[in-house]
């Protein structure tokens, strides 16, 4: 066809336009002969009218030929039809021996034969080009319907319950011919017609709208056109025009009112019933249609049981039939049921899928509604394995994943029967093979597990799973992993099916890992830097003490050769002075001179000694023992009451590993801060060991009674030089220089003090040798 | 007695006889029998005898040095600090058992240990031209000065370099300011050992 289609209803002038064109076209159709007009105008059933019937049918050899086909149809019994179905209505078979129209018209009644010859007019006139293009199928099963409407028409025209009506004869024709508009129109325009018949199954409406759509005009229009061109009389036009119409809505002006609703509702019937192809899917009330005309259900069933014995010898004649009479009524029954089977497993499936959907929907929301911003990768797991619990019917699930560049799994489960909810960290190895194996079933839904999966399940749960067990793998640039269950096949088909679902599922379980991994990297990140921060501020502090003490190095050497040299001098000629002097006095004064030399070079010397000291020499030693004659020397010594020390140690058998000369000199130390710290009077020195011989190291804690320490003495108490005392008395490198002994001897040393309370002082020092 | 025994340091088998009280026939049959080392001039067949090899030969044979030395020990001062060397210098000159020089570089400690040949050198660390360690070893390497004592007297109190500076060869240590008879006593002492 030279007419195109418009693709879209945007430009309703260009529809409308087309609607004209097409209009054009149906005029250039053929019209039906004269001898048309002249049997239609065969309305009786008299003697007369027969024999008009048979002189005009036979004036047509082509028509005489039809009629005789529908005769031989009906002569022949059932099961021995000898018409095949045909590509052309009008290939006929050769005739059986005897038979002659009148024949006919006695055997089947004018009307029959008048029916037939008109249709087989019609139906010439309307089938140029019958098979070409996609519309062949579907004009055939318009002239079928077409037909069993014609024949309900004149069914329901002939009904007791109808009552007489004049033109009952013409029913037949008004049925026939009313949707010959869709005939002229598919003839006209096969391919859009075949679009139009598409559109239209897709929705259920009116056949009406989707020609109106696609071609600018309906098939009513078109065929009111063709009827009042071919002069077919007022009735068929009304009934080609109107019979869309439902039949209270029709104007009570119309002459021929009762003719249209007759075939209103022999279309309704015959659509109902699914004989032939309407096109139009839409609904038509029948009820109350049949009802209108004095109709009930029982004779509606009487009579569309009686259509097919009517139009099988015209179908069959005119070679529309694709089967004996009841067997293709009852394959349109079936064929319906089909369609209504069809269509409800469709609803089923359908409402199975948004069932699981809806189900998943709501799983999720309590999957996301569980998560929370403290959860740990597990607690991820074991949301997901309820997830996955909720979902299908199974008690039990497990759900895992490594992250990258780790072998531990982090594992999360859920039991219905117990309240155990997570595992902590398992570690298996998901080795990189297996991730990669992960990776390339992501998106694959739910699969079989591995053998791997298998033993994790043996670990987690302490048991083999039930039935078969499934994994739903889980991958994200974060982790791999998945969800493991047990389930029988028949219960997981489902979900397994619903390949969107299991990728949601997939990916909010995936998510939901990714987030809570980048969330634990940023804490772990925190408390890294704070720990990196703790120690960068420890580092800078005793950075600065070394700074400080390799300065004290530098200068003491420096000191050492400088001053030593004038000291060694001044003392050397002291000396010999005192050799050659008798004056007692004189010689004290040498002596005096040569004795705070010395004291002025062991400063240098201890200054040295505390910046470099020498390298210890460890030996173990019993504890006891060292304190022991520590606390003896100091009794000695210091004259001290005998009340004024207190020595205990736990352990006997404790051993301290260290320089003996350097640790008595730390305990010295430790022990001239208490004495100088302490009122004589009411001094109290404790000195007790709580350590074991099984210790790793041992700790001496000396406790005074004394002034202690203010928090910024305490601060500055181990600084060389520093001394709470006044400028000028001591060197301040007592504590400071045990503190250094400790260190250099593997130990520690620490103060603790109260202002006006005490101080304790603990040392700790290695047990024993190292391992090594 | 041998003119300039105390310093020489080529004896003639005559010589060496005078020196050990022995025969001038002894001393040669040692000598040939490798006993006593030296060597023979050039161009002649006599023997001459080097100082080293002299005492090693009396030490072997506990014979008196008297007769080879003044009986004086030579000792050689060095530090580039003028007081400390004068105050060595009277020190041991007073106790009279020395005969003290004095250098206060490590070249002039140098020269005078070939010239003067000291016994014993009490050396400072700390020298204006090079270390006390530096002369130390090299002295050490030397094997003529094998029987030479070396005292190190410094004020340095770092204990990596006085472990250092005994690992150069010294024989002692003695750290800045002294007690001056220790040192003396010392002295003395070291000089009965060797």
């Amino acid at each position: 066809m030279a007419v195109g289609v418009p693709r879209s209803a945007s430009s309703r002038a260009g529809v409308r336009e087309r609607g004209e064109l097409i209009l054009g076209q149906l005029d250039q159709l053929p019209t039906p002969p004269t001898i048309a007009a002249r049997l239609s105008a065969i309305a009786g059933s008299d003697e007369s009218s027969a024999h008009e019937l048979v002189r005009t049918v036979e004036t047509t050899p082509s028509l005489s030929d039809c009629v005789l086909r529908m005769m031989s149809s009906r002569s022949v019994h059932r099961g021995e039809a000898v018409c095949e179905p045909r590509s052309s209505p009008f290939i006929l078979h050769p005739l059986p021996q005897g038979m002659t129209v009148a024949r006919a018209v006695s055997l089947l009644g004018v009307q029959a034969v008048r029916n037939a010859a008109l249709l087989a007019l019609f139906f010439d006139t309307l089938s140029d080009d019958a098979e070409a293009g996609s519309a062949g199928g579907n004009r055939r099963g318009l002239w079928r319907h077409s037909l069993a409407v014609g024949c309900a028409a004149e069914l329901i025209a002939e009904s007791p319950h109808v009552g007489k009506i004049d033109v009952g004869g013409e029913l037949f024709l008004c049925g026939l011919l009313h949707d010959i508009g869709k005939i002229a129109l598919d003839v006209c325009l096969p391919k859009s017609y075949a679009r139009v018949l598409r559109c239209s199954e897709r929705q259920p409406s009116c056949v009406c709208d989707a020609e109106r759509e696609i071609l600018g005009l309906d098939h009513t229009t078109a065929g009111r056109r063709l009827a009042s061109r071919w002069r077919l009389g007022q009735p068929i036009v009304d009934s080609v025009w109107l019979h869309h119409q439902a039949p209270d809505a029709l104007p009570s002006t119309l002459g021929n009112a009762r003719q249209v609703r007759i075939v209103h509702l022999a279309d309704a019937l015959i659509r109902r019933a699914g004989i032939g192809a309407s096109g139009s899917m839409h609904e038509i009330d029948i009820k109350s249609s049949a009802s209108a005309l004095g109709l009930d259900q029982d004779a509606l069933a009487e009579l569309i049981e009686r259509v097919p014995e009517r139009m099988n010898p015209i179908q069959k004649a005119l070679g529309l039939d694709v089967s004996e009479g009841d067997a293709s009524y009852l394959q349109s029954v079936s064929q319906v049921n089909r369609r209504l089977g069809r269509l409800n497993s469709r609803l089923l499936e359908s409402n199975r899928t948004l069932q699981l959907r809806s189900d998943c929907f709501n799983a999720l929301s309590a999957f996301t509604a569980r998560l929370s911003d403290h959860d740990r990768i597990a607690d991820v797991c074991a949301a997901a394995a309820d997830f996955v619990c909720s979902l299908l019917p199974i008690d039990r699930a497990l759900a895992f994943v490594r992250m990258p560049k780790s072998s531990c799994l982090h594992v999360g489960t859920r039991d219905r029967a117990s309240t155990d909810y997570r595992l902590p960290i398992v570690d298996c190895r998901l080795n990189d093979e297996l991730t990669e194996w992960f990776e390339s079933k992501t998106g694959c839904g739910i699969i079989p597990a591995s053998e791997e999966c298998d033993a994790l399940w043996q670990r987690c749960f302490g048991s083999s799973p039930e039935s078969f067990l499934w994994l739903l793998p889980i991958h994200t640039e974060a982790a791999s992993g998945g969800v493991l269950f047990s389930s029988d096949e028949s219960a997981v088909g489902p979900l397994r099916a619903a390949h969107a679902e299991c990728a949601s599922i997939s990916s909010a379980i995936g998510q939901a890992v990714t987030s809570a991994a980048a969330r634990i990297a940023a804490e772990e990140l925190t408390d890294e830097f704070l720990n990196l921060n703790r120690r960068l501020h420890a580092a800078q502090k005793q950075l600065a003490r070394e700074r400080s003490i390799s300065m004290i190095a530098q200068m003491a050497a420096g000191a050492a050769h400088e001053l030593n040299n004038p000291l060694a001098v001044i003392s050397g000629r002291a000396q010999m002075g005192l050799t050659k002097c008798e004056d007692p006095r004189l010689r004290r004064d040498l002596e005096i001179i040569v004795e705070q030399v010395r004291r002025a070079a062991g400063m240098v010397t201890e200054l040295m000694a505390f910046a470099k000291p020498e390298q210890p020499r460890p030996i173990a030693q019993k504890l006891e023992k060292v304190l022991e004659s520590a606390c003896q020397h100091w009794q000695s010594v210091s004259d001290l009451r005998p009340d004024a020390i207190f020595l205990s140690v736990n352990d006997a058998d404790a051993s301290v590993y260290c320089d003996g000369d350097q640790l008595r000199e730390i305990l010295q130390a430790v022990f001239s801060n208490a004495l100088t710290a302490t009122d004589p009077d009411a001094r109290q020195i404790q000195i007790n060991s709580p350590s074991r011989a099984t210790d790793e190291t041992v700790r001496i804690v000396v406790e005074d009674n004394g002034v202690g320490m203010t928090p910024e003495v305490l601060e500055h108490a181990l600084d060389p030089f520093f001394s709470s005392r006044p400028a000028g008395r001591g060197r301040g490198l007592g504590l400071s220089r045990a503190y250094r002994l400790a260190e250099i001897n593997g130990g520690r040393l620490w103060l603790e003090s109260n202002h006006q309370r005490g101080t304790k002082v603990t040392i700790e020092l290695p047990a024993r040798a190292p391992a090594h | 007695m041998v003119e300039n025994g105390e310093t020489k340091s080529i004896f003639t088998t005559g010589e060496v006889a005078q020196i050990c009280k022995v025969s001038q026939q002894t001393v040669i049959r040692c000598f040939d029998s490798g006993r006593l080392q030296g060597f023979r001039v050039p161009g002649s067949r006599f023997r001459r005898i080097p100082r080293e090899s002299l005492i090693d030969f009396m030490k072997s044979n506990q014979i008196p040095m008297d007769h080879l030395e003044t009986g004086k020990k030579r000792v050689l001062v060095v530090d580039d600090d003028e007081a400390v060397v004068e105050m060595f210098s009277e020190l041991l000159d007073r106790d009279g058992r020395f005969e003290v020089r004095t250098a206060a570089s490590g070249y002039d400690a140098g020269i005078l240990t070939e010239q003067f040949r000291p016994d014993i050198l009490l050396l400072d660390f700390k020298l204006p031209d090079i270390n006390g360690n530096v002369v130390c070893r090299t002295i050490r390497a030397n094997p003529n000065y094998r029987h030479m004592q070396i005292i190190i007297i410094s004020g340095v109190a770092d204990p990596d370099e006085v472990a250092e500076l005994k690992a150069a060869g010294a024989d002692e240590f003695i750290r800045k300011p002294f007690d001056i008879n220790a040192v003396i006593n010392r002295v003395a002492e070291m000089m009965k050992v060797a």
